[in-house]
């Protein structure tokens, strides 16, 4: 009787897991705390999680669970072990998926501290429109980056349309050296644009802008729109544009952050998604430049698809 | 010629002097001191740790669950005698070639402990099975390749191939040293069968199949029965990752992860701060490269005991370990894992990349 309530509660434990796992994959939530690559194991995980379960709660429970006919596990048969199973495995993740707001507040992003090194930051590939990372739609050599050793990363894009060939305007180039290379026609019809004709960038763009010259001479003047979430600053006149950069999970998720100049008063909450639409602005300090995004509006918008940047 | 080697590491990189690029990372870390003066070292809040504890149990939970199916298909269908012959019959080399197999069964750290469980309780000697736990997580493809692609500009195979080998010798060089310690000091007591000291420190040979054992059972039984340990591994195995990541999730959340930034000036304190931080961050093998290759502020001798360390003792190491271990045992493996690859790479990994410009 008690091995099988032990078998019992050990499915049910697994299932249990199961059912969180697979709620999260499939409510979308699961998009805010894993990299995509970690997203399919954890579909796989649920799945294998409710079939185990099932069998384990069903199968005809023994005194040796161990094939070899002596058990070295400890909760197979105790039910003790197997409430506590259920309350460390399960009921924490039952309890995350009704309490877990699915971010972090501002306390966990400046105890983690922002980026500062763009070009350590791994190659991104999470736009919302699949794409090989490896193929940028931006040609290098619209960046310059043939003529700059440190340019290390492309001006992520997301316009399908721009995508269909990206090898097009570099191989005219390579063709017709005559011909001006995109970087000195400024690059213009590469940025992408918002609904409202604004150049829709990522928080990341502005910042690589900073080691990328030919990055802010097509940013320079431009009206650019970013989201991203609010961060108080030290005065009423300016605030940090936040987002989180993670390489697997959000456990190491570590926060790049553009400082926003504003001329009033926000209605934006700490650490609430808003939408800026402002000019960026590069300005030389010592070996180092810095952007500063002045902001025209800034308004609460709704959190993007994919709340991560990768 | 140490601290020439020191300082060509700390600032060539940047191509700047050796004074300007100091006086750089001083003037940083005396800003971060301002900044401290204004914010609290540890604020918890359930928001965070419970974003935090969810992402690490999403990301690992099915790693673990995958390892816990080896091991469980292990139990079921493979005989004793097979998993300690294809190792050769003398101990010393028998742990040397055991470094290696990560190679041809690539598993994480989250689940290595249930499989070599199941293969220490199936023969496979306690060196052996220490230097695949310790070497397995590192010495894989899978790891091969991610150190690459996250070094990629930054020496890759120069990275990839230090990491991959100071995983390997670190783990042998544990294995050869329990071969040397008494299993029944070693082991917790009903982790694995037979503890027996001759069995399972000295020798290869396998443990006999128990008689009217499920070896000769139809393939529906075994697979019934394999499922069912795969099981009770798993449950065995994950309360001790919950309560590692639960820990991890507090640290990486609460605690103000700046104030680490002064350690990086001295060799010694940053190789060996690396290595805390990477215990606390409690990250996959199979991608703490990425998080490696961003800690720019700290040497790469630094960096590199973040990613050897790391994977092989870690917050919830330490409570997966305790699994098959002694606490006493877990303990010392972590303190002589700490202070053995701290001085490889603080001392010796400087020469190596001396000039690099890393």
């Amino acid at each position: 009787m008690r091995a099988k309530l032990c078998s019992l509660l050990n499915g049910v434990t697994l299932i249990g897991l199961g059912v969180v796992l697979l709620d999260f994959y499939f409510t979308g939530r699961l998009n805010q705390y894993l990299h995509p690559q970690f997203r399919p194991w954890t579909l796989v995980g649920g799945i294998i999680f409710c079939l185990a379960g099932i069998i384990y709660a069903g199968a005809k429970a023994t005194t040796e669970c161990c094939i070899e006919g002596e058990c070295v596990h400890r909760n197979s048969n105790s039910l003790l072990r197997s409430a506590l199973a259920f309350f460390v495995l399960f009921v924490p993740l039952a309890a995350g998926v009704a309490l877990s707001k699915d971010s972090y507040d501002q306390h966990a992003v400046l105890n983690r501290g922002f980026v500062e090194d763009m070009s350590s930051l791994p190659g991104r590939s999470g736009v919302p429109v699949q794409k090989p990372s490896s193929a940028p739609v931006i040609p290098p050599q619209a960046l310059g980056a043939d003529n700059d050793e440190s340019a290390s990363e492309p001006l992520p894009q997301d316009t399908p349309n721009e995508q269909s060939n990206p090898n097009t305007v570099a191989a005219a180039d390579q063709a017709n050296p005559n011909v001006p290379s995109p970087s000195e026609q400024g690059g213009e019809q590469y940025l992408p644009k918002a609904a409202d004709g604004n150049v829709a960038l990522e928080v990341t763009d502005l910042l690589y802008g900073e080691s990328e010259e030919s990055l802010r001479k097509m940013f320079t003047g431009k009206t650019v729109e970013v989201i991203g979430q609010y961060l108080p600053g030290s005065d009423a006149n300016q605030f940090k544009l936040v987002r989180m950069f993670i390489v697997c999970c959000a456990a190491d998720a570590r926060p790049i952050a553009v400082p926003v100049q504003i001329s009033g008063p926000t209605s934006a909450t700490e650490m609430g998604w808003v939408k800026v639409i402002g000019k960026a602005t590069y300005t030389k300090n010592g070996d180092r430049v810095h952007v500063i995004l002045k902001a025209d509006e800034v308004e609460p918008t709704d959190p993007p698809a994919e709340a991560m940047l990768y | 010629m140490h601290q020439r080697a020191i300082d060509e590491i700390f600032c060539c990189r940047s191509g700047r002097s050796v004074v300007v690029c100091r006086n750089d990372l001083r003037a940083r870390v005396s800003w971060i001191g301002f900044e401290r003066t204004v914010m609290s070292w540890f604020t918890f809040t359930w928001q965070n740790f419970l974003f935090s504890f969810l992402a690490l149990a999403f990301e690992g939970l099915p790693f673990v669950l995958i390892g816990s199916l080896i091991s469980g298909a292990i139990a079921a269908f493979v005989p004793s005698k097979i998993i300690t012959g294809f190792l050769p019959k003398n101990g010393i080399l028998a742990t040397v070639v055991s470094g290696l197999l990560g190679l041809f069964f690539p598993i994480c750290e989250c689940g290595i402990v249930p499989v070599v469980r199941r293969l220490m309780d199936k023969g496979l000697p306690i060196s052996c099975g220490v230097t695949f736990m310790l070497a397995s997580p590192i010495v894989n493809p899978i790891v091969a390749f991610s150190t690459f692609a996250a070094f990629r500009a930054q020496a890759p195979w120069l990275n990839m191939g230090t990491r991959l080998a100071l995983g390997y010798v670190v783990a042998v060089v544990a294995g050869l040293v329990v071969r040397g310690i008494d299993p029944a000091s070693i082991l917790r007591t009903g982790a694995v069968r037979v503890p027996s000291r001759k069995r399972l420190a000295f020798s290869v040979g396998p443990l006999p199949d128990a008689p009217g054992s499920g070896i000769g059972a139809s393939f529906q039984e075994k697979l019934v029965a394999a499922i069912r340990m795969a099981c009770d591994d798993f449950i065995d195995t994950a309360i001790y990752f919950m309560a590692g990541a639960a820990v991890a999730a507090t640290f990486n959340t609460a605690v103000d992860q700046q104030i680490i930034l002064p350690l990086a000036l001295s060799p010694m304190l940053s190789t060996f701060s690396m290595m805390a931080f990477a215990s606390i961050l409690t990250l996959c093998s199979t991608s703490d490269a990425f998080i490696a290759a961003t800690f720019v502020s700290f040497p790469i001798f630094a960096r590199m005991a973040f990613m050897v360390f790391g994977p092989m003792f870690d917050l919830k190491l330490f409570f997966l370990y305790s699994v098959l271990f002694k606490k006493r045992f877990v303990i010392g493996l972590g303190v002589g894992l700490f202070v053995f690859i701290g001085i490889i790479c603080s001392r010796v990994l400087i020469y190596l990349y001396a000039g690099q410009a890393l």
